[in-house]
């Protein structure tokens, strides 16, 4: 049994999913509990799982650990619960009175008794709990047992647990679960996006971002970073190469056709970051690519940058509409930092008239031209890693 | 050691700055609202400063200093404390390249009808335009001594002549920001009812300015409170700022070398970069600012050229910094209806006495060097 203390708050955080796995179930939660270690440190949280939950307890600031697990991937709600011994009923009922007497409207009592031996089934702790609380209380409190405004829940486990408050977290799978991954990182308002949707199903990430200095800025590589730290709360950490890249823009424009520099770039950042993913013991690529919003993100253009590289791209964006896009973005944060209007290294050099329907004959006769091997090496040994 | 050219943004504060405001934080930093005798110290620095201003600006007794948390505090009060007595609405006119600071004060008078005075072609208010402008319903004229992107020095005399002529009831208001010390200004001469001067700009702190304004114009206060500064500008004067300011303002080299510099630099880019144009009146010309010099040289976009030569560290501007990370062509350069090209290429050189001619050669040097690689790769 934990705590001799007779009473204390902590946090009550659950999964979703994890719950699905079989004979794998205990590596996965190994995982979450070190997740949320992770975020609960800061706040001087201890964690530990027991009874299909995990606790967090002792924290100095429990509203702000609280906002923080809730962004662990993995979790699927956090409630802030009061922690008794279960044997003093009576006890129970003066905490629940405690917990509602300042709660206006409909509710009702939802016991859980995972401890089966318990000297009072669900319904009988429902009854007696609502009664005991509508006594006290009924000038402003009614009972609804279909559709209240408000629930009580009682958990009976080996200790009691009563909390009035789900706040839904973020649900997915814990990071580390999932294998790694490079996610092309450019500063715009899509690529964080597909970066935490494939984050979320437990994969970390690596990011990567192209630097064109002079034409891009101090500022633009700092907002590219702070977009990267944004993601790096959900991601449990980030590790960001900027790969100085002005140098092959400027060889491609010199020597390849005009219409095809767009698409020829895509493909350099593509070869780039599958250099750098397998460096990083990574498996797959990470795009922000939609279908049909821009020139290359045509059916045909997509194609010719995806033919690079060997491993899976994955484009999690690749049916959604711009503004589900910018909604997603609002949604985990990044919009904001993303709308900065610093040019970014893929509007730069963009020609007028982007080939949409790109031929492989005269993408191979832009590329001949070029010392692919040699720009790709030289990128990828100068580019600065930034740990965040 | 970087070579800093973007004065017109903000300067390096002056040693001598940094002396006076350490002096008052450690020994001087008394209330000068309080009774006993070291506050009167501090009070008698303010008294001090305020007569150094007037002084500076051959503005005689009827005038007074106010100060204030710096240029565009002082544009505020003078522009909104003014009208906000003013009954009845009207027009008020201000320069088409203001600074924001007066612009948006203008623009958010309840009740006025803002009106633009438009520039010609060398950045400076049209005079043709103003006869038919200035009707007698004016209620107030703003405009800028010196324009902070292009340094021209706007034709004030005329416009005291036809404000005098025209609409004499209305407030004459200076944005000195950019023009004080650097650019002489004869507040009495021009019959200016009100000027606003910066202290970072003239190698003083950041965060402290001033207000000169017409005894007789009623003024009502921004900023309520304790009623320092006669009721003005209520909140405990920031004394290490006005010390600083103090400092600053006696240190400015009355001599110096700013045009000489300016004019080499000029011709420094001009024989190195053949496509090199200036923005703003011939920088020989008596309209021209000694410490800015605004240069398209196309195709080289702003920015890129301004981070090539950061890369190499030098340090310029492209227009206004409270702008530059709002808007990518310049409002004063639109206009004064610069072609597109040029307006896109413009690059703010802005500079100090501190400068020297070496500087200018390195820097126009370092500006042909990245203008020949980077004029190859734009966008076609």
């Amino acid at each position: 049994m934990k705590g001799k203390k007779i009473m204390r708050k902590l946090l009550m955080v659950r999964y979703g999913e994890i719950y699905l796995k079989g004979l794998n179930r205990p590596y996965f939660l190994k995982a979450l509990v070190n997740r949320v270690k992770e975020a609960a440190k800061p706040f001087g949280g201890r964690v530990w799982l027991h009874d299909a939950r995990v606790f967090v307890s002792d924290m100095n600031d429990a509203e702000a650990c609280m906002e923080r697990v809730r962004k662990v991937f993995g979790v699927h709600s956090v409630c802030p619960a009061i922690e008794m011994e279960k044997d003093n009923f009576q006890a129970i009922c003066e905490q629940a009175n405690e917990m509602m007497k300042d709660v206006n409207g409909t509710f009702k009592v939802e016991a859980r008794r995972a401890d089966k031996r318990y000297f009072m089934d669900s319904p009988t702790i429902n009854r007696t709990l609502g009664e005991y609380v509508l006594e006290r209380n009924e000038d402003h409190l009614k009972v609804d047992v279909h559709h209240p405004e408000h629930v009580l829940s009682v958990e009976i486990r080996d200790q009691a647990y009563l909390y009035c408050k789900v706040y839904l977290a973020v649900g997915g799978m814990p990071v580390g679960t999932g294998g790694k991954a490079a996610l092309l990182l450019s500063g715009g308002i899509d690529s964080p996006v597909a970066g935490y949707m494939i984050a979320k199903r437990g994969v970390q990430l690596v990011s990567v971002h192209y630097h064109s200095f002079p034409y891009t800025s101090e500022f633009a590589k700092q907002k590219v970073l702070d977009l990267a730290k944004i993601l790096s709360d959900y991601c449990c950490g980030m590790k960001v190469y900027v790969v100085p890249f002005t140098e092959i823009q400027m060889e491609i424009h010199e020597k390849c056709p005009e219409d095809y520099t767009t698409l020829i770039m895509r493909r350099y950042m593509m070869r780039i970051a599958e250099r750098i993913a397998k460096k990083e013991g990574a498996l797959a690529l990470i795009t922000g690519e939609s279908v049909g919003q821009v020139a290359s993100q045509t059916m045909e253009a997509l194609n010719a940058t995806n033919s690079v590289v060997s491993m899976p791209v994955f484009r999690p964006l690749i049916g959604f509409d711009k503004s589900d896009i910018m909604d997603y973005a609002r949604k985990i944060g990044t919009y904001e930092t993303s709308c900065l209007p610093y040019e970014d290294c893929c509007t730069v050099f963009t020609p007028k008239h982007p080939a949409t329907k790109p031929k492989d004959e005269k993408i191979k006769e832009g590329e001949d031209k070029l010392d692919q091997e040699a720009l790709i090496e030289k990128a990828v040994e100068n580019a600065e890693i930034v740990i965040l | 050691m970087p070579i800093y050219l973007d004065n017109s943004a903000t300067t390096r504060p002056c040693e001598r700055a940094i002396e006076a405001m350490t002096a008052c934080m450690r020994e001087g930093f008394y209330n000068p609202s309080a009774l006993y005798a070291p506050a009167l110290a501090a009070e008698k620095m303010l008294r001090r400063g305020r007569e150094l201003i007037l002084s500076s600006l051959h503005a005689p007794s009827p005038f007074r200093v106010i100060y204030t948390g710096g240029g565009t505090e002082a544009d505020n009060l003078a522009i909104l404390g003014v009208l906000s007595g003013v009954h009845g609405g009207g027009r008020i006119l201000y320069g088409a390249g203001e600074h924001p600071a007066v612009k948006e004060a203008c623009q958010s008078a309840p009740g006025f009808e803002a009106v633009e005075m438009p520039y010609d072609r060398e950045g400076r208010i049209d005079l043709s335009a103003l006869e038919n402008l200035m009707i007698p319903e004016t209620k107030m004229i703003c405009c800028m001594q010196v324009n902070n992107e292009t340094g021209a020095i706007q034709p004030l005399s005329e416009i005291s002549r036809l404000h005098a002529r025209l609409c004499p009831q209305a407030h004459f208001h200076v944005d000195g920001v950019q023009g004080y010390l650097r650019v002489p200004f004869d507040m009495k001469a021009l019959e200016a009812d009100s000027y606003a001067l910066s202290g970072h700009k003239i190698h003083g702190p950041k965060g402290v300015g001033a207000l000169v304004i017409r005894n007789t114009v009623r003024l009502h206060p921004r900023m309520v409170g304790g009623g320092q500064e006669n009721n003005l500008r209520s909140g405990t004067e920031n004394t290490p700022g006005i010390a600083g300011l103090i400092a600053a303002i006696e240190d400015f080299p009355k001599a110096n070398q700013l045009q000489e510099l300016k004019m080499h630099l000029w011709q420094c880019l001009r024989e190195l970069i053949p496509g090199a144009s200036v923005n703003g009146p011939a920088p020989d010309s008596e309209y021209a600012a000694p410490h800015i010099l605004n240069v398209s040289l196309p195709p080289v976009r702003s920015e890129t050229m301004l981070h090539a030569l950061e890369g190499e560290g030098i340090y310029i501007g492209m227009g206004s910094a409270c702008a530059a990370h709002k808007q990518k062509v310049s409002a004063v350069l639109t206009a004064m209806h610069a072609p597109r090209h040029l307006a896109e290429s413009a690059l703010r050189f802005s500079l100090c006495p501190q400068n020297t001619m070496e500087e200018m050669e390195r820097t126009a040097d370092c500006c042909k060097r990245n203008h020949a690689i980077l004029s190859k790769f734009q966008r076609r």
